[in-house]
């Protein structure tokens, strides 16, 4: 127990930024994420073959690369393109293409429990697909996804981990005990402290979602 | 229509498409002398091995477990091509395991970086490091080092239109890189403080991020950044002379380990012999330019 | 209904809704048609195309090279799946037991694992164990981790299969005179299995992408031989390129084949 106290006295304020960058991570890529794999599902609706061939093909490389390899690929081998992005950015970047993808997949599944005969009823009432697809298909398919897309929320923050991997100029959870661990021989405390931290922003992240399901579900 | 048919027509088609002058590697290794360099080093007698404890589990295992680099121009780099690992750590590394086992292909590999070099001793996963590693007291702490077998200075590699750093006395404020664990950040601190620090996990990628601008400068090892010169691609250039205190390199063993005196005893006598001199030359002399074949360190 | 939501949305379109949508799609495909060209143009440019860059993949021994890193990271990611499914079964079982000393340590133990991140595992292996006496190789430092976390999720999936089998299979086969672990092994888990068989090779593929840490551990895997080809060859955008196509056929691949696994258990 002091051991925890003696670790949170020499880097309390080290492990309150982190944690603080861990959610600023978090939040960021999935904004970014969610906003892509709308876009990305609403124009896999549309009738272009070559369009649904590509999206498709977007779907299936975000979803099926690891973290790592595109972050390293965005950090290291980008620049050889004449693309820098720094390495907050690019930690943002990678996490935010994964989430688009991941999300593209699940709102697709959304989208397809929303009553064809709701879209029949609209089409002839002579609404244009767009406004059927923006008014109608869209609304209910977030609502039925929310419990996905918590679990999607909190699986990105724990994949935040991989910010560790590349030189940031803060350090966000994983990074910081992992030093600590390394400098000194409090590993053992420093890493329960994160995993506490790690498990209850978690829960938070659950119950906020539960919450939110349970308002806006629509039971069928 | 075989793979490889369909791989050469594309490189084919590229090299047609494309054209650029031939890549310059540097002066290639020369494998043929570094092979047999190896092949004709000393061979300890049975009752040295026996008589100390690490060598003994070394010799009973049939294997030494070595932790190095795969990933190191001049100091131990893995060619894919025949699976053959060859530098001047990679030599000293094979040497000491002909010295042992009577062959100097009988070692099993593991790629360590900065970040876990203490670990995996401190772990029992390899017996000994030999990774261009700095002796410092805080890692003299977690394990014992053998040796130094080589000493240098650190240097600051700038790119070649780079006229604003001139030395390391011109890095404040600047984006500089250095390879995290080695004792490139402690000699930052010291020397340019207010230098912008950033520590990457290897040689290579601290050496791309300058290519790629994302730093201004790299400070690190003199003698790496002579091989990155001697790749010849005019891209680079240093900054001042050698600075900051001698670096020792040593051998990592594990803590308290006797193995210290065996290996020191091994490093002493390919100094007196020769070998150390004609392994320097093979493999930084000739690669580097330098003929001076400098005088190893002092053993205590 | 056969005909799909896309038929629903943009059959029958009169034709100014029909110039519309004509127009969204050629516009959206146009700008992905530019971006693509403009990707190939900076490759151009940055002269990723010159031959030095990729002469050395037309050598078999790259691609043996490439192999061999990429039997390092399957070899971890079986073991890590197995411990995974088997462990997974364990910890389900204590799940639903009704013993709450049971049930409560299991769900504890679910709840950590998944709440924390697989590097940090990774970590407290390489860093934190062998400090209480823990000594494994870089192997199990990689595959326990990461079979361990990926048993807590394997166990919501099997959960969640087993909850949605209709209850009326299970107070069917009771009336039949049939214990509660007997109705579990021959009735509910079978028909659960057959529910669950795309979530369980979703966390397969997710196993395959964390081994991508075993460098943290000094394991050999993929990206560590692809390190190597970098440093021999300064050809950094092709050598990554090719590895993150490996990892997508690879895991592509894994998804397929579990397709037609299923299919036959309809």
């Amino acid at each position: 127990m002091e051991s925890v106290l003696r670790l949170l006295a020499d880097h309390g304020p080290a492990f309150g930024q982190a944690l603080l960058l861990t959610w600023k991570l978090t939040a960021l890529s999935f904004v970014a994420g969610f906003a892509l794999g709308i876009v990305v599902a609403v124009a896999s609706l549309l009738p272009l073959r070559p369009l649904r061939f590509v999206l498709i093909g977007y779907v299936e490389v975000f979803r099926n690369i690891p973290s790592v390899a595109l972050l390293i690929f965005i950090v290291f081998a980008l620049p050889d393109l004449q693309v820098v992005i720094d390495y907050e950015p690019s930690v943002i970047l990678t996490l935010s293409l994964v989430c688009s993808a991941f999300t593209a997949d699940y709102l697709r599944t959304g989208i397809n429990t929303v009553a064809g005969g709701q879209v029949d009823a609209a089409r002839s009432l002579g609404m244009s697909p767009m406004v059927i697809i923006s008014s109608i298909v869209l609304p209910q398919a977030l609502r039925s996804v929310v419990q996905p897309m918590t679990s999607l929320l909190i699986a990105l923050m724990l994949s935040t981990a991989l910010a560790s991997q590349v030189p940031l100029p803060g350090r966000e959870l994983t990074a910081l005990v992992a030093k600590i661990a390394n400098d000194s021989a409090a590993g053992i405390s420093a890493f329960a402290l994160a995993a506490a931290m790690y498990l209850a922003s978690g829960l938070l992240i659950a119950w906020a979602g539960a919450t939110l399901d349970r308002k806006v579900r629509i039971l069928r | 229509m075989s793979i490889r048919f369909v791989l050469k027509a594309t490189v084919v088609a590229l090299a047609v498409a494309g054209s650029a002058p031939l890549f310059a590697q540097g002066t290639p290794l020369n494998a043929a002398a570094f092979d047999a360099l190896v092949a004709q080093g000393p061979v300890a007698d049975a009752a040295a091995i026996a008589s100390n404890k690490w060598a003994s589990k070394i010799k009973q295992a049939g294997t030494l477990r070595l932790g190095g680099t795969q990933t190191s121009n001049l100091f131990s780099l893995l060619n894919e091509k025949d699976g053959k690992i060859r530098g001047f750590d990679a030599g000293l590394s094979q040497l000491l395991t002909r010295y042992i086992l009577g062959d100097g292909s009988r070692y099993k590999f593991t790629q360590v970086t900065s970040s876990t070099r203490e670990q995996v001793l401190i772990n029992d996963q390899v017996d000994m490091v030999l990774a261009t590693y700095s002796i410092t007291p805080a890692r003299a702490e977690k394990i014992s080092f053998a040796g130094p077998y080589y000493t240098s200075q650190a240097g600051v590699l700038v790119k070649s239109n780079n006229k604003a750093i001139q030395s390391h006395n011109d890095l404040a404020g600047k984006k500089t890189a250095t390879q995290a664990g080695s004792t490139g950040p402690a000699i930052l601190a010291q020397f340019a403080p207010k230098a912008v620090v950033q520590e990457f996990q290897t040689h290579q990628e601290a050496l791309d991020a300058l290519r790629q601008g994302r730093v201004d400068a790299y400070v690190t090892d003199y003698t790496l950044l002579l091989n990155v010169l001697s790749l010849g691609t005019g891209e680079a250039q240093l900054a001042g002379a050698p600075f900051g205190p001698q670096d020792a390199y040593g051998i990592g063993l594990p803590k308290g380990s006797d193995g210290v005196a065996f290996v020191n005893a091994f490093l002493k006598k390919i100094e007196a012999d020769g070998t150390w001199g004609k392994l320097w030359t093979i493999t930084i002399g000739q690669r580097t330019g330098s003929t001076n074949v400098p005088t190893p360190p002092a053993i205590p | 209904m056969s005909r799909t939501l896309e038929d629903v949305l943009f059959g029958d379109l009169n034709h100014r809704a029909q110039a519309i949508t004509r127009g969204v799609s050629v516009t959206v495909a146009a700008a992905l048609a530019v971006l693509l060209a403009a990707i190939v143009c900076r490759f151009h440019a940055a002269g990723q195309f010159e031959p030095r860059l990729w002469e050395f993949f037309a050598w078999e021994t790259t691609w043996a090279f490439l192999g061999k890193g990429l039997l390092g990271t399957l070899a971890s990611a079986a073991a890590a799946a197995g411990i995974a499914l088997a462990l997974g079964l364990v910890l389900l079982v204590g799940r639903l037991s009704p013993l709450r000393l049971v049930r409560w340590p299991a769900v504890a133990v679910i709840e950590f694992l998944r709440g924390v991140p697989t590097l940090l595992l990774i970590y407290v292996c390489f860093l934190v164990l062998p400090s209480v006496g823990i000594k494994l190789n870089a192997y199990w430092m990689l595959t326990l981790p990461v079979g361990l976390s990926t048993a807590a999720v394997v166990a919501e999936v099997y959960r969640a299969g087993v909850l949605a089998v209709p209850r009326g299979q299970t107070e069917a086969a009771r009336a039949l005179g049939l214990t509660q672990a007997r109705v579990f092994v021959h009735v509910v888990f079978p028909q659960a299995l057959r529910y669950i068989v795309p979530a369980l090779v979703a966390q397969l593929v997710i196993v395959v992408k964390d081994t991508t840490f075993g460098y943290v551990v000094t394991y050999g895997e993929l990206m560590q031989n692809a390190k190597v080809l970098i440093s021999n060859y300064r050809s950094l955008v092709p050598v990554y390129l090719a590895v993150a196509v490996l990892y997508c056929l690879v895991n592509y691949g894994i998804s397929r084949a579990s397709r037609r696994l299923a299919r036959p258990m309809g």
